[in-house]
């Protein structure tokens, strides 16, 4: 069972690799080579990923999010799957490359350096945590596929207003699916992370005691939450639109990631837990 | 296969003669009565604006090119015609030419799969007229499956190739869908009015015009069902449209960039397209500057239609190995049809010889061995023929040089004297 794992721990980054290559290949050059079948090639590498997660929790009887490595392959995974929905469901097939090189980021990172943990701290067997964790993760893949929307919509609109009429302005949706796009994956990261404080705020006393609310986790996904929060109702009311929405939604991520490398590499946080 | 073309169009003559040569689909029924029979048993004759092209099978070996051009230039009265101004092809060439019209890389505009449709049409017209046989229509179906495969596996005829159509193209790189979208169109004068066409023909939601000459504007909205503004009072209106599409002959600017501004701050700044198709403009380009105004003129359209011609252009390789391959397919059906009786009638040969034979000197056996004389014997034949069958076999199934297998059969007949036996049986 263990051999099998670390094969599929080693096979991730290469499955990713090669869909990667092959949505970039579709990307650069277009045609009909691989305009269906990369779609399949993505739905194999989310099965292969989705029984490693499964194989993981049975085996060391704990679901994989104990510590940073662990999340982040299963951030690779939603990341990857959350784009798969999404592109099933809009049948916009052109800006994958953008969204699996996050999902390969993520795996290399974890399958270099992820432990074979069977004993872990006691608070991290909660329920409650997993829930947490789960919805929080599925938050930050929403406002990352978000921030690569809105980056692709800067894109094009930079292009479109300089008549640079190349690559990205021939394979990329309109302008007005990619704020879309942006937009809902923005409302969908919101709606999880507001799940995961609501579930954090209800675990949090139990599980410590003496947590601060000066924590700098939360401050920085308060700041994130906000920040979504502002933009959200902004749009929805009419009040900002293009550039300005998704230009909040980039900064939201960018937000989201420092707070995420600061608590768990540079300052002492309740959120490390190795 | 003696298929003869001759062919008049925008590679080999000014349009002026072309214009003169165009056919009518009244005049093919005309050209056809006359020439059937004359000149042809069979064919073919397609004409657009760009090309007027003869396709048949000559009635004997007496017609050559000279006639068929003379032809068609006395049946039109045109004078001033020089013989570089027509093309000839024959056998292989004419029915590569063609599939070359029919996948669109002769037209003018390449990939223009208009003229899949025109082809499809004149074959259609010569069915109905009695023109077609059973050679032209197998190539007519050849032809229509060489133009389905370039549309369909390369991109030949991908991207926008006008100026109107590249302006679709950008207007739909910006809104997601125009039916929610409404446009206003500046001056309807040519130009203004393809235009309006077009965002009509994509299900604009809501199109206006506005004309210096508010009849020419009435005249074009009943047209396209569209609502006319006045012409001194249309900047008032503005900002409610998402598309202004600007097509006027003035020499002075019609819309300022402080126009521009007034109307996007009454619009919330909500995204607009400025297409200014006049020359000269009627927009003022620093408008572009003004965030969510997406400005562009015939300049920044010609880009678009340029960088989609040079991606057509490389797709002709791949459209030329369809040619090819539906070609050869053409050929080998063709070469089938003369060597299959050939191959009959020299098997027939033999085993008449051989048949004789055996019955002439069959009491010089036993009973016992005649059974074993007619297997040897036909085994005998059949080693002799072997190799003769496979090289016919091998030349029809090779396909473009129908004269080689012509000359092969014609030998082979000529050296056993099958002809003068199917002759005699005919007899």
């Amino acid at each position: 069972m263990n051999a099998a794992i670390d094969f599929i721990n080693i096979l991730l980054p290469v499955l990713y690799l090669t869909t990667f290559g092959i949505y970039f290949y579709d990307f650069m050059y277009g045609g009909k080579n691989f305009s269906n079948s990369k779609r399949l090639f993505l739905f194999i590498t989310l099965l292969v990923h989705a029984s490693y997660l499964i194989l993981r929790t049975i085996l060391f009887d704990h679901p994989p999010i104990t510590n940073v490595f662990e999340i982040f392959t299963v951030l690779a995974f939603s990341v990857g799957f959350s784009y798969f929905i999404l592109e099933l469901l809009t049948d916009i097939r052109g800006t994958g490359p953008f969204i699996i090189i996050f999902s390969i980021f993520f795996q290399i990172i974890s399958t270099l350096f992820i432990q074979d943990l069977v004993e872990v701290r006691e608070v991290l067997r909660s329920n409650l945590l997993g829930g947490h964790v789960f919805s929080a993760l599925l938050g930050y893949s929403g406002i990352t596929i978000s921030a690569v929307y809105g980056i692709l919509y800067l894109i094009l609109y930079q292009d479109i207003k300089l008549n640079r009429f190349g690559l990205i302005f021939n394979r990329l949706p309109s302008l007005e699916i990619l704020e879309r796009l942006s937009f809902v994956s923005a409302v969908i990261g919101f709606f999880m992370l507001s799940l995961a404080i609501i579930i954090g705020v209800i675990w949090l006393p139990k599980a410590f005691p003496n947590f601060s609310y000066t924590d700098p986790k939360l401050i920085g996904t308060s700041l994130v939450w906000l920040l979504y929060g502002i933009g959200i109702l902004s749009k929805t009311f009419g009040k900002w639109r293009g550039k300005r929405v998704v230009t909040l939604s980039v900064v939201g991520f960018v937000i989201a990631i420092l707070s995420t490398a600061l608590t768990n590499f540079l300052s002492q946080s309740f959120h490390s837990f190795y | 296969m003696n298929l003869a073309a001759v062919t008049i169009n925008h590679h080999t003559a000014p349009v002026e003669l072309r214009e003169a040569l165009h056919l009518s689909a009244e005049e093919i029924a005309g050209f056809v009565q006359d020439a059937k029979g004359k000149l042809f048993n069979e064919g073919l004759i397609i004409s657009t604006c760009n090309r007027t092209e003869i396709y048949g099978i000559p009635v004997d070996n007496k017609v050559d090119y000279n006639q068929i051009q003379k032809f068609l230039v006395n049946k039109k009265c045109v004078s001033n015609v020089k013989p570089e101004n027509f093309r000839n092809y024959t056998s292989n060439a004419a029915v590569k030419h063609l599939f070359s019209v029919i996948a669109g890389i002769d037209s003018l505009l390449i990939g223009d799969n208009q003229i899949y449709h025109q082809v499809k049409d004149s074959f259609q017209l010569a069915d109905e007229l009695m023109f077609t046989g059973y050679l032209t229509k197998r190539l007519f179906d050849a032809a229509i499956k060489t133009g389905k495969r370039a549309i369909s596996e390369t991109e030949i005829s991908e991207g926008a190739v006008t100026v109107s159509y590249a302006a679709v193209q950008l207007i739909e790189k910006i809104f997601s869908s125009l039916n929610k979208k409404s446009a206003l169109v500046i001056g309807v004068g040519e130009t203004g009015e393809i235009a309006a066409k077009n965002l009509k023909e994509r299900g604009i939601g809501r199109l206006s015009l506005t004309n210096r000459t508010i009849e020419r504007a009435e005249k074009v909205a009943e047209k396209l069902g569209a609502r006319i503004l006045p012409f001194n009072t249309f900047k008032n209106y503005m900002h409610e449209y998402d598309i202004i599409l600007s097509a006027t002959s003035s020499t002075e600017l019609i819309l300022t960039k402080e126009d521009i501004k007034n109307s996007m701050k009454r619009r919330s700044y909500s995204p607009v397209i400025l297409m200014d198709i006049a020359i000269p403009r009627d927009i003022e380009p620093t408008a572009k500057e003004i965030d969510y105004v997406f400005y562009h003129d015939i300049d920044s359209l010609n880009i678009i239609v340029e960088q989609n011609l040079n991606k057509r252009r490389d797709e002709i390789p791949k459209v030329e190995k369809i040619i090819d391959e539906e070609t050869a397919a053409f050929f080998n059906w063709f070469n089938s049809l003369e060597v299959a009786p050939a191959i009959k009638s020299l098997r027939e040969h033999f085993e008449l010889i051989r048949a004789e034979e055996v019955g002439k000197n069959i009491n010089r056996f036993s009973n016992e061995d005649r059974e074993k004389l007619e297997i040897i014997t036909k085994r005998i034949i059949n080693k002799i023929l072997h190799q003769p069958t496979v090289e016919l076999k091998r030349i029809s199934e090779q396909g473009q040089n129908s004269n080689d297998a012509a000359v092969k059969i014609s030998i082979l007949k000529d050296l056993f004297g099958i002809n003068n036996i199917d002759e005699e049986e005919k007899h």
